[in-house]
This record gives structure tokens, sequence and C-alpha cells, in this order.
């Protein structure tokens, strides 16, 4: 089996007396494109910085592509991009001279690769402008630049999405999921915001007061086959539990007129035509999948920073 | 090697392509210029050259160090106050190279303003008392008993770069230990110039511990009139203190730069 990416073993982070990250253990595949969620506070962005070196681990190890970021730190940051928080460029220089600043840095990437990363992130046109003219949205672009500029195999974003407008974000995400699935990138991205995290990611793990309470699979990912709770909506309900009864399905009802049953993708299909075949009216069909919203609450126990 | 030099070129991009910078080095050829030019004006061909920019490089030395210290102040706290020191910190290089070229940047900036100050002095004073000066040179140069005026000035601006070097050392030190220019360029000047003067009078006590402060020791100008010094102090024991202060100082910034958790 292929080793994964990054390994994260009993990673804790003490500051004085207090204990920032506890004993947090992880794995990322390559490829994967992996959320990290938690309310602020709860140790997102301190993760991050052990992961890329700015802080100290104070015991556990992170390893990435198969060195430790303690003992082996130039062999193991040179998998990794990343923007931590805001990309924050030097403003009195242009675009292009900031990236050329991190391309000196990194052996092995050439102009080439500049102009390269210039076009993936669509910022040709103001290049050559002094980083002060940009708009955030910009700046974030730049960011994203400069961390794909040594062909990184992992991709480490903080809160990327924070201050793009709806439009910047779905073209982020869509360029995320891109990367993941084309280049075999695996990226690890924080937020605090579900839905979004929803709409982007592969896996979430779910962080609170330093603590790994949960990781969670999302969604479509979900196995062909897998069972899934499915809602009807008929004008009958009575008569549907009958008939679905009568076809060996079980079904409760949920209220008003809607039925549930635990169905696989060919089960639902077969309950419909019963229900319709009786002459009962069916007006839809929805997959009763709890939002990662409710299942954040629910682990969390929407408990408040104290 | 050739790697590393990209590091040293990052940090003269960053320098160099900064207006400030430009400005300073303005400043210093305006001030140059319009010094000499009163002074031709108002005397008729008594004074040579050499004087000229012995008299002048001696007053702008104080304005080219507040320069080189602002300069050698921002390089590490402003990549703390502006965030960017995350990005430049998570490449493969350990903190210490980063911090080496750094310095060596600063370093280098403060040659760079040392050696324009000089070129400009000697080539505005050669235009206003050189060229169309009916005395010899030689035969009104006032300066330095015993020396030739160009070897005078040289070994004047040998002694003037090793106090810069400890100047910019510490202010470097400060800026990398406090995270902030402002503070770093305070100190630095207010020892430099506050503390220097109360020193010279501290030396009139007879206290031991005097001879070791580093402020007893930055003016090294005076021995190439007398060695040992009007306090006794020779310039192998001013240089041997300095070079101590020289090394803590290192220490310091490499020991802290290498520990220090980015959290802002």
């Amino acid at each position: 089996m292929e080793q994964p990416l990054v390994q994260m073993r009993n990673v804790t982070k003490k500051i004085g007396k207090r204990t920032i990250i506890d004993n947090l253990t992880l794995e990322l595949p390559q490829g994967e494109v992996f959320g990290f969620l938690g309310p602020n506070g709860s140790g997102k962005t301190t993760t991050i910085r052990m992961m890329v070196g700015l802080m100290s681990i104070t015991s556990g190890d992170i390893i990435i592509g198969g060195y430790n970021i303690k003992t082996e730190f130039e062999k193991a940051i040179r998998n990794v991009g990343a923007i931590v928080e805001n990309p924050e460029m030097y403003k009195y220089l242009t675009g292009y001279q900031n990236l050329i600043h991190y391309a000196r840095m990194t052996p092995g990437v050439t102009s080439h690769r500049v102009k390269e990363v210039v076009e993936i992130v669509g910022m040709s046109a103001r290049i050559h402008d002094k980083v002060k003219t940009y708009s955030l949205g910009m700046r974030q672009r730049l960011g994203v630049a400069q961390a794909l500029l040594n062909k990184p195999r992992l991709l480490i974003l903080d809160e990327p999405t924070n201050g793009l407008d709806p439009a910047g974000i779905r073209e982020l995400r869509d360029y995320l999921r891109r990367l993941a699935v084309q280049e075999g990138i695996a990226v690890f991205v924080s937020s605090h915001l579900l839905a979004e995290m929803e709409l982007m990611c592969d896996r979430v793990a779910i962080i609170q007061s330093g603590k790994l309470i949960d990781i969670k699979t999302i969604g479509r990912n979900r196995d062909v086959n897998e069972q899934i709770r499915m809602v009807f909506e008929v004008d009958a309900p009575q008569e549907a539990l009958s008939t679905l009864k009568a076809s060996q399905i079980a079904a409760e009802l949920v209220g008003g007129q809607l039925i549930a049953i635990n169905a696989d993708k060919a089960q639902t299909a077969a309950a419909n035509a019963a229900l319709v075949s009786a002459g009962i009216g069916v007006f839809g069909i929805r997959t009763d999948v709890k939002t990662l919203e409710e299942q954040f609450l629910e682990v969390t126990g929407g408990e408040r920073i104290g | 090697m050739v790697d590393f030099i990209n590091l040293i070129r990052n940090e003269n991009m960053k320098i160099y392509r900064r207006p400030r910078t430009w400005v300073m080095v303005g400043f210093i050829f305006m001030l140059i210029l319009i010094i000499s030019a009163i002074w031709a004006a108002n005397t008729s061909g008594s004074v040579s050259i050499w004087d000229a920019v012995y008299t002048e490089t001696d007053i702008l030395y104080m304005l080219v160090t507040i320069f080189v210290v602002v300069v050698a102040s921002s390089g590490v706290a402003e990549e703390f106050s502006g965030g960017t020191i995350k990005l430049l910190l998570i490449r493969p290089w350990s903190r210490s190279k980063i911090l080496l070229s750094k310095y060596l940047a600063s370093v280098l900036f403060a040659v760079f303003l040392s050696v324009v100050m000089f070129a400009a002095a000697f080539l505005i004073n050669w235009i206003c008392f050189g060229l169309f000066n009916p005395y010899s040179a030689e035969e009104i140069v006032t300066l330095g008993d015993g020396y030739k005026p160009i070897t005078y000035l040289f070994l004047y601006f040998c002694l003037k770069m090793i106090t810069l070097l400890v100047i910019v050392t510490l202010a470097f030190m400060i800026s990398t230990v406090f995270r902030s220019s402002i503070l770093a360029i305070s100190i630095s000047l207010f020892l430099l110039i506050i503390v220097n003067t109360i020193v010279m009078a501290l030396t009139m006590l007879d206290y031991a511990w005097i001879d070791y402060l580093l402020f007893s020791h930055l003016s090294l100008v005076p021995y190439l009139i007398e060695n040992p010094r009007y306090d006794g102090s020779t310039l192998g024991f001013s240089l041997s203190v300095l070079g101590v202060y020289y090394v803590v100082f290192l220490v310091i910034t490499w020991y802290v730069f290498n520990k220090r958790d980015v959290a802002s």
C-alpha cells in the first residue's frame, strides 16, 4: 500500500501551561482534498504552522513525503506549497518580482515555470503591476501562484476563501478539485465555513479545542451500493406504507406526506415503481443526508469558546 | 553556493527596489553638493580638496550611519510586521541561512552607502576645489600629521567601517529580537548619540567596567593621531572589546531567530 503523503503522530503543542493541540493523529493520502474544520481558536492555524515548520512541535511527529519536518525540514518542505492565513506579499514589488523572489529560493524553478503559474492563475495581464495596486482576490491568486511554483505534492491552504466574493470562492473550489484530480496533488485546507468544506473536500476532520473529534467522508464520495435513507413525498402516505410493505420494503412515516426508507439506488427505483403502479402520486424523492453543519453541531455539541 | 547567492540577490532586490533607498543616496549627494558650493563661494582657493573631503565625510558619516541603521533594522522586522516572514520561511532553506542572507545584505548596504558618500565627496570637491586651485593640494592640507592625505583618508574610512559594522550588527540584533523596526532604529540611535555623550563623561570616572563598555570603543578615529588614546586604551584593546560584543550580538540574533515560533 502506498505510504500516506502526510502523517501526523500524536502531535501536541503546548505554549506555557496551555495545551493548544492535544495528541493529534491524522493521515492524508496523495490526491485527496482534505478539510480541516473547526471553530475559531480551535487550533487549525497552529496545526498548519507546525506542518510548515513555522512553529515548533512540543511532542509527536509530522512526516511529509517520508521526511520528518523537525529533523529534515529542508527535504520535507520541498513537497509543500502553502498559504498561511492571508497571502502577504512585498507590496513595493510587482507581482512578477514577488514570484521571482520565491522562485530563486527553490532550486529547479525556472523563469519558464514562473510564466506557467502566472497563466494557471490567470494573472498575465496585471503581473507586472505593483502588488499594492492589487485587489484582495488578485493577491489571493498571487498567493496560489507562489504556492504552486515548486510543483508541490501537498498544497496547504489556511482559510483560503477569506475575503473572496462568491465567484472567487467558486473559482478557487473548482481549481482545487482540478489540481487534486488531474495532478494528484493532495490539498490540506482549513476553514470554519461548513458549507464551503462540504463542496470542496473528500474528507473533513473536525477539530475542537485542539482535539480531533471526528473524521467524516463527504456524501458525494459514497459507494453506489451503500444504503441511504431516502424520503418520498406522496399524496397518500398510509396507502404508500402498506404498498411498500406488500413489496417487502420497510418504510416509516416521518410526518405529513413524507415517508422514509433505507435503500440503495436500485431499491429506490423499485420502491418508486411499486408506488406509481399502485396509483399513488409521488411528488418528490430525495436523499436524507445530514448536512455537514448538522453533523458538526452534533459532534461539537454546539459548544462555544469559553 | 550559487543558490545562496540567490538569497542575497533577493534581499538586495528588497533594499534597492524601494524608492526610500534612492532618496537616501540622493540626499547624501545633495548635501555634499550644497556644502561644497557654499564653501567654494565663500573662500578663494585657500581650501584643499583633502580638507573638504575630510570635513564633509566626518559630518555625513552620522547620516550614513542613521540610514544604514534604518535599512538594517527593517530587514527582519518588516518581514514580521508585513506577514511576509511566513512565506519566506517555508522554503527549503534553514532559518540560519535566510538570516545570514539578510545580514550580509545589510552589511553590503553599509559598504555601498559609505563608498557612494566618499566617491561623491571626492568627485564634487575635485570639481569645486581641485580643478582650478592655484595652490598644490598637498601644501595646504591641515589634517593628520605624518600621513599623506590619501593614506589618512583610507585609514579613516577603514576605522569608520569597523564602527559601522558593529552598529549595523547591533541594529540587526534588536530588530530580530523585538521584531520592531521603530524600536531597533530608536534604540540604536539613542545608544549611539545620547549614551555616547554620557560615556564621554563617564570615562572621567574611575570605574574599571567603563573600559569594557561598547560605547567607550566606538570612536576609533582618534587612534590615528595618538595610540594609546586620551583615556589610555590602545587600538588593539578597543578592537578586542568590539570583537567580543560583535560575536555576542551575532550569537543572540541567530539563537533568537532559530527558536522563534512565527505566530503573528
